[in-house]
């Protein structure tokens, strides 16, 4: 636990999904008495953006760039424009004259701690690029400005890291409480005999399974209500999706812990035992996940390790629809893990109390 | 303790051939004189169940945790409207033996059959009554919340629940403390409102793990009476009890030992096979006649 605490704690971004476009014919060599070699920007920009940070894919076409980080395969797309070097060239010959050339980073903005950290590597890229540039053609750095013309995808830039962290905290909060309470309850049940007595009646074990889940499922949906009822009056969350669709997905939260919940129950003999198995899921939850920091954040051989925690299906989907407005059709995979999940842990749940025999 | 039902039998001296009309409990045996001879003899009278109806057969049942043998095949029926018996000490395999009969547990070997079908029996489960040893019930409701839970799933409607409730609550004595919670009674009252849950969906066949633990002796006469008069209506009741003299209730005892059936027959003729006087010189002779 201690080790996995270590290792993704305050990691820097790495590995962030970027797209270039790069339509900047450049100067080529000869063509220009200031710069006998030639020079290609946006081409030396590009190169000096750190790979461990950004992991660039080129592509042709400005608007399927940004296209693909409407559709959330990239966080943003660096577009340079045509004429970008030629440009950049007047505005130092004639810096009243003309105005700087603008980098567009086409941005999602639903997550603000990317949205930092792409913007960060970019400036600091430019500058890197500028300084080598200044040195070689003897002009100072302040008298070579290069603008940028944010855009976002989703967020309008707005985006606080409240914004960004309350769906995480609906989905880990939903997550928590149903499995902590399920697990006590169900300890509480077999100690006291009155699983026993369950067993006894007509009820099936799948309708005692289901009995459990559905009551939670009514606690759970009612506990996310209050939840995003008090961010949007109190923090003033905005949520551009679908409500009801983020309530199933709290629902299917709410059933694959329960099950979850049950299975771990039959591990331990009393409540004092139940709750040590609390810090277990509760950990590994909230450090990998991405629920207070990116999953890009985290070392990239525990990345793997969030593809098996459900919550982190659960945050993404929140934070899609809540954050960029997105229904069924865009977060159908996280959904469907999701259902997959909560079947599992029921039908084994139900498998388990048959087995006590 | 007063046994309930008298029965009257005619029967004829053996030697003068005079009718005598003798008067008698259920399953009990009467010392008669005939007034004409003077001829001193005994009368048994028949207990009142139907002995044509099986309501458990249990056939070379057996089971084993590991390499220990809780219950080691056991055969015995028990028909209907018996207060059948099970006596024995601590892990004699009581408990096991009913928890296989509830379908709590699965047996190693041998099969029965409840109300003529064979386990696991889940048709005939909402005809079985459980009251488990542990005081099985929820200390964060109350003993309402608990009546109507317990009644509610086994397919009980408002009506039935509201009357059944106020005879249980009458009968366990526990009415005044129908909205308290159920963690602030005593251990006794929990036993009660145990039994009450067991009972209040009216099965037909009552598995009862010892039902009079912790209860003191006038309510454990009226638990008998109560029992008594389920199986006069044709209710089988099945009780494992630690406490030999309510065994005489019974009117068929089963000593268990070690997970084997040492004795089974009526706590009268139990008594008069070993001579002795209660069913618990009994229970000590056949065991001290096993070991020696």
């Amino acid at each position: 636990m201690i080790l996995i605490f270590g290792y993704t704690f305050g990691g820097d971004v790495k590995g962030i999904a970027i797209e270039v476009v790069n339509h900047d014919t450049g100067i080529p060599s000869g063509s220009s008495l200031l710069l006998p070699d030639g020079l290609f920007l946006a081409r030396n920009i590009t190169q000096n953006l750190d790979q461990n940070v950004l992991s660039l894919h080129t592509s042709t076409d400005s608007e399927s760039a940004r296209q693909i980080v409407r559709e959330g395969k990239a966080w943003a797309a660096v577009l340079f424009p045509a004429n970008f070097t030629q440009n950049f060239l007047a505005s130092l010959m004639t810096p009243d004259t003309v105005s700087s050339p603008k980098i567009e980073i086409y941005l999602d903005g639903s997550n603000p701690t990317i949205v930092a950290a792409v913007l960060k590597e970019v400036t600091q890229s430019v500058q890197t690029t500028l300084q080598v540039l200044s040195a070689s053609l003897n002009i100072s750095e302040g008298n070579m400005p290069i603008a940028f013309e944010p855009a976002y995808a989703y967020g309008g830039g707005e985006t606080r890291f409240i914004d960004y962290f309350a769906p995480g905290v609906v989905s880990f909060a939903i997550m928590m409480v149903t499995t902590m309470i399920t697990i006590i309850l169900f300890v509480n049940e077999r100690r006291n005999g009155t699983l026993q007595r369950l067993l006894v009646s007509p009820a099936s074990e799948s309708e005692i399974v289901v009995g459990y889940a559905l009551a939670f499922a009514v606690i759970g949906v009612i506990q996310s209500i209050v939840v995003l009822v008090a961010a949007i009056l109190l923090f003033d969350i905005t949520i551009v999706g679908n409500i009801f669709l983020a309530l199933v997905v709290i629902l299917l939260l709410a059933f694959g812990h329960q099950g979850l919940g049950i299975l771990l129950s039959a591990g331990a003999k009393n409540e004092l035992q139940a709750i040590q198995f609390i810090p277990l899921i509760l950990f590994p939850s909230i450090l990998l996940a991405g629920l207070f920091w990116p999953i890009e954040s985290i070392p990239s051989y525990l990345q793997p390790l969030s593809y098996i925690i459900p919550l982190r299906y659960g945050i993404d989907a929140e934070r899609s629809i809540m954050l960029r407005g997105w229904g069924i059709g865009e977060i159908w995979i996280d959904i469907l893990v999701l259902i997959v999940f909560a079947v599992l842990t029921l039908s084994a749940s139900v498998l388990l109390l048959k087995r006590k025999k | 303790m007063k046994v309930l039902w008298f029965l009257q039998k005619q029967v004829s001296c053996p030697s003068c051939k005079t009718i005598l009309l003798c008067t008698g409990a259920a399953g009990e045996t009467v010392k008669v004189t005939c007034p004409t001879c003077g001829l001193a003899g005994k009368v048994t009278f028949d207990q009142l169940f139907d002995a044509s109806t099986k309501i458990v057969e249990i056939h070379n049942l057996t089971k084993t945790f590991g390499a220990f043998t809780a219950v080691d095949a056991l055969n015995l029926t028990i028909f209907k409207g018996e207060i059948y018996g099970l006596l024995g000490p601590n892990g004699s395999g009581k408990t096991t033996i009913i928890k296989m009969l509830c379908d709590l547990l699965r047996p190693t070997a041998g099969s029965a059959k409840i109300f003529g079908h064979p386990l696991p029996c889940k048709s005939v489960k909402d005809q079985i009554g459980y009251m488990p040893q542990d005081t099985a019930i929820y200390l964060d409701n109350t003993v309402h919340e608990n009546l109507l839970f317990f009644g509610g799933i086994y397919g009980m409607t408002k009506e039935q629940l509201e009357r059944k409730e106020h005879e249980m609550l009458t009968f366990v004595n526990l009415t005044q403390w129908r909205d308290s919670l159920v963690s602030t009674l005593s251990g006794g009252m929990k036993h009660r409102l145990s039994l009450a849950c067991a009972l209040i969906h009216e099965p037909t066949l009552l598995f009862l793990d010892e039902p009079t633990v912790g209860v003191d002796p006038e309510l454990r006469a009226t638990f008998w009476e109560y029992f008594e008069s389920l199986a006069q209506k044709g209710i089988t009741v099945i009780i494992t009890t630690h406490y030999m003299d309510e065994a005489d209730h019974c009117t068929r005892v089963g000593l268990l030992r070690q997970g084997h059936l040492i004795a089974d027959g009526r706590p009268s003729e139990l008594k008069e096979k070993t001579g002795t006087r209660s069913l618990e010189e009994a229970f000590l002779f056949l065991t001290g006649r096993k070991q020696s």
